[in-house]
């Protein structure tokens, strides 16, 4: 399956099924908003009745804001700041919770039930958890060494005379780790569908086969991982664009609609790279003879017709 | 004889009143104690001296770069004007500053710097030290051996930023003492504005530098993280001798550049009615020059770029040309011939000021939007008046010096680029200078008065924001109380008045007095040598119908008579006039004033219409006020402000969690 079919197939699940789209974006949002519930009843008091509140609705004054978390009203800033964290990691967990039932959507071709998307999840639970685990224990210690090379290769291009060098040397390590990072993931993208799609207890064989398959694979797969990426790269400048251009500061609908289709279009962007995982799988790794042994797991009465998913890779 | 440096000797003949001829004053001088330092003109657009000149330095400076260390041999006449017989001078040895143990280094780890982060980290090659090989008076012998260090602020006994010499007889009043000095730098890896970075050299504070007779004594303080310097006017004939590839620039004018056969060249400057003397080199400087027409005459502006920052360099001229503009309009002429602004490699020499020399500080990204090199360059050259010519005390009275020059800071910047977008106006974000130096001095508003020596405050931060943000924030509103022409003719009375002397706290504000011909101590006892804290506040506001006793009372529109009450609350300690500008639902505004001198005090109005809003000072004249937000209040809340923010702070929220989600599960 080449690049641009990896794209296409991605792509047409993701738009077949933009009802995950819209109802992860409907969670990030909810918790978001929960998370900002502390900071909205820090500010408020202090700015509903105020004049001096105008320097942050015409325009933006950023030493204005300064000067509003600064106040003792307003409380310390980790009382504002803890929440957001907390629902941020709230949506990270509920995501990795979650995804095995879109997995399951991805790598069929009937709409699966709400009951079979809960079960997937359910049953894909801990052995999620434990490919998490797994990520982390490979994914830190890689990053880790990457940032410390980035350090040391800083330190040493900041003892040259040319000013920009250690510009340049950051950026291209940057570039380097977010590539190494996308293989990563990409590898764990590819495990988590192989744990869905054959209902694979052991986490560990998952992850290697995704490992073989993603060196195996690897141009095509990180090429439509990385456009995708650009594509969300060009999403979020083309966004901060249209707001500044478009969105009075004073519009307060206005910033949260192109803030919030931003943020929609990034779900989708990371959504269209499990897709592509997704029928990559289906294109290249379950037709594959050294997979054998394939055994679709028992979901009740929609149970997936894995013939049919082989032969007609969405 | 090198061509270069004929053309030099035939400029030298051409100067007349020159340099030149200093050097037949030198030696006059040194063979004649009583004679007077040299009158020259060269290096000002003055037909005669603008100051009283008490000191000449001549120095003979040979540099290398690759060891970051100068032998210097210095020749000092110093001219006895205090009207006593003096048998003791200190001198400051700056660079003596960057050792362990010294009061800097311990100050720094106790209350921090703007510049080394963590000196457990370092390295011995980083300190930096000026040694003196010899010492001799003209007349009384070698005195090396009678040199010993001072500590005349902490007695920390390790600190060698200041020494002294005993002479074994007294000057006469009016007597000129020549001192002959041999001294061995070790430039510091830059920090406190001097020192080396890779290929780049500040040299500032490097030379043995005599200190000041003040009020009766001698004022000559160690050398802190928060100080700066203190010098009398005098006269500068400096030779830098340095490989032929650094590009180099200084305080004064250039006199000559003479190659010697040994791959070196030697420059030569001179400066008049200056009071220190630095300079800069680099092989790799970008040098932009122009000349701009001042009232005196014209300036030559010499712009020193980093290569990778030639882009900005007519951000740079253009702002340096603009601000002097403006000073010589509002405050009075510039008369020096030359000002040099360097872009120094690193922030540790970035925002400095010398006699004719400054500078500034830019990275490579800066984007045209943000106008920090703008501000450091208008605040730089601003010193050149508070610092350069009203040559006041920046040891003991920072605030005037710093603060002043933060205030015509404000007034140029605002004057050029914007009263709210003189910092920052990009993508919709806009901040103003004097937004910037009211938030840092709001966060410590109540720990130090501005008259603090500088070595005393509580800490940097209460240091800088009380220095630079508060002292700017009491002019800006003093114009209030004054007005805005009354204040800026005050500055340009005290700078005419004070110019080329040592003025202190009252010369200043005895001049605002006089100028605007009002007392004004109750606002400087508060705001200049108090810790008060100005916080006002629109406590509350209500609307009573009059007719509630009636059965069935109705409210008619235009009709119903109301009683509104307004309620002030001065909740902090400093005790000011202000106005307060009421609005009724009806479109009807009514302006009072309150002196402020009770806790609180209430305001009532019957009107056929309700009061809608209330604002304090709503021309907006007072910076002082700890908390802004407080001090208007509407009796219809405005969701705006919050939901916007709420907006931001969830869309940020957002993306950490797609972040989280995108590279996590």
């Amino acid at each position: 399956m080449s690049e641009s079919r990896l794209l296409g197939s991605g792509w047409s699940a993701v738009r077949k099924n933009i009802r995950y789209v819209v109802w992860f974006w409907l969670l990030s949002l909810v918790l978001a908003r929960l998370g900002s519930s502390a900071f909205r009843n820090q500010v408020g008091p202090v700015l509903d009745n105020s004049m001096y509140a105008d320097r942050l609705v015409h325009g933006f004054n950023p030493v204005t804001l300064i000067e509003l978390l600064s106040l003792p009203q307003t409380g310390e800033l980790r009382g504002l700041t803890v929440p957001s964290y907390i629902s941020a990691a709230l949506f990270a967990i509920a995501t990795l919770l979650l995804v095995p039932g879109v997995l399951r959507q991805y790598t069929s071709e009937y709409r699966v039930s709400r009951d079979e998307f809960f079960r997937t999840c359910g049953r894909n639970l801990w052995r999620f958890v434990r490919l998490a685990l797994l990520y982390a224990l490979i994914a830190l210690p890689v990053a880790g060494i990457l940032f410390g090379i980035r350090a040391w290769l800083g330190s040493l291009a900041d003892k040259a005379l040319e000013e920009l060098l250690p510009f340049w040397v950051g950026t291209l390590m940057l570039l380097l780790i977010f590539v190494v990072m996308t293989i990563v993931r990409i590898w764990f993208d590819l495990a988590e569908v192989d744990v869905v799609v054959r209902d694979q207890n052991a986490v560990r064989k998952s992850v290697g086969a995704g490992f073989r398959y993603t060196w195996r694979y690897l141009g095509r797969l990180l090429g439509a991982y990385v456009g995708i990426s650009l594509i969300a790269l060009v999403v979020l400048v083309g966004g901060i664009w249209l707001w500044h251009v478009l969105v009075p500061p004073s519009s307060v609908f206005g910033a949260f609609l192109v803030s919030q289709i931003m943020l929609g279009l990034w779900l989708a962007a990371r959504f269209w790279q499990r897709a592509v995982a997704a029928a990559f799988y289906m294109g290249e790794m379950l037709v594959s003879p050294s997979f054998s042994g394939f055994r679709p797991p028992d979901m009740g009465a929609a149970t997936v017709s894995a013939p049919a998913a082989i032969a007609n890779p969405s | 004889m090198h061509r270069r440096f004929r053309v030099g000797l035939l400029l030298f003949g051409c100067l007349g009143n020159s340099a030149f001829s200093q050097s037949s004053a030198a030696k006059q001088a040194r063979s004649e104690p009583q004679s007077l330092i040299p009158q020259t003109t060269s290096a000002i657009n003055s037909p005669k001296p603008m100051s009283e000149r008490v000191v000449w330095y001549t120095i003979d400076a040979k540099y290398d770069p690759s060891k970051h260390e100068l032998f210097g041999s210095e020749v000092l006449a110093y001219r006895n004007s205090t009207g006593q017989p003096l048998d003791h001078f200190p001198f400051h040895l700056y660079l003596n500053a960057f050792q362990p143990k010294s009061t800097w280094i311990r100050e720094a780890r106790r209350i921090g710097t703007r510049d080394v982060g963590n000196y457990d980290k370092w390295k011995e090659e980083d300190f930096g030290s000026d040694e003196i090989e010899s010492f001799e008076v003209e007349g009384m012998g070698d005195l090396t051996s009678a040199l010993h260090y001072i500590q005349p602020d902490d007695n920390n006994k390790d600190d060698k930023s200041v020494i002294e010499a005993v002479l074994p007889r007294a000057v006469a009043p009016g007597e000129t003492v020549v001192f002959k000095i041999k001294f061995h730098d070790r430039f510091p890896e830059a920090q406190a504005r001097t020192g080396y970075k890779k290929d780049f050299t500040l040299a500032g504070q490097w030379f043995p530098k005599v200190g000041v007779w003040w009020h009766g004594a001698w004022n000559c303080h160690q050398f802190h993280p928060t100080t700066e310097f203190f010098a009398d006017f005098g006269v500068f004939d400096v030779k830098v001798t340095l490989p032929q590839n650094q590009v180099i620039g200084a305080s004064g004018i250039e006199v000559s550049s003479v190659s010697n056969s040994d791959g070196t060249k030697t420059v030569t400057y001179h400066g008049d009615d200056i009071h220190d003397f630095a300079w800069t080199a680099s092989p790799r400087f970008k040098v932009g020059e122009d000349t701009y027409q001042g009232t005196m005459g014209p300036v030559k502006l010499k712009v020193m770029m980093q290569p990778a920052h030639w882009s900005q360099e007519t951000r740079h001229a253009k702002i340096l040309k603009e601000t002097l503009e403006h000073f010589e309009r509002w405050y009075g002429p510039y008369p020096y011939k030359t000002i040099t602004l360097v872009d120094p490699l690193g922030q540790e020499a970035g925002g400095m000021e010398y006699p004719t020399f400054i500078t500034g500080d830019t990275n490579w990204w800066m984007p045209d939007g943000l106008y920090l090199p703008e501000l450091v360059v208008e605040h730089e050259f601003g010193h050149q008046y508070w610092y350069g010519m009203v040559a006041t005390n920046e040891f003991e009275e920072a605030w005037m010096d710093e603060g002043l020059n933060s205030y015509t800071e404000v007034k140029i910047l605002d004057d050029i680029l914007g009263k709210h977008t003189s910092v920052l106006n990009m993508f919709g974000l806009t901040a103003g200078e004097r937004d910037i130096q009211r938030a840092s001095y709001i966060s410590v508003p109540d720990l130090d008065p501005m008259t603090r020596k500088a070595w005393q405050f509580a800490n940097f931060s209460s240091y800088g924001g009380v220095t630079y943000g508060k002292t700017a924030s009491v002019l800006l509103t003093l114009e209030g109380v004054i007005g805005e022409d009354t204040m800026q003719k005050a500055m340009h009375v005290y700078f005419m008045k004070y110019r080329f002397t040592h003025p202190s706290k009252d010369d200043f504000l005895n001049t605002v007095e006089e100028v605007s011909g009002k007392n004004l101590r109750w606002y400087f006892d508060q705001a200049v040598s108090g810790t008060q804290v100005f916080d006002y506040q629109v406590m509350n506001m209500t609307a009573l119908n009059t007719n509630w006793y009636e059965k069935n009372p109705k409210e008619k529109k235009g009709e119903t008579i109301y009683e509104s009450n307004l309620m002030l609350h001065r909740k902090g300690d400093f005790q000011f006039p202000a106005d307060v500008l009421v609005k009724f639902e009806n479109g009807d505004t009514v302006r009072e004033r309150w002196d402020g001198q009770d806790r609180w005090t209430r305001f009532s109005f019957l009107k056929n219409s309700k009061i809608a809003s209330a604002e304090l000072d709503p021309d907006h004249t007072i910076q002082l006020d700890r908390n802004n937000f407080d001090n208007s209040l509407t009796r219809n809340p405005s969701s705006a402000a919050t939901s916007k923010l709420t907006n931001l702070w969830s869309f940020v929220t957002q993306t950490l969690s797609q972040f989280l989600g995108w590279w996590i599960a």
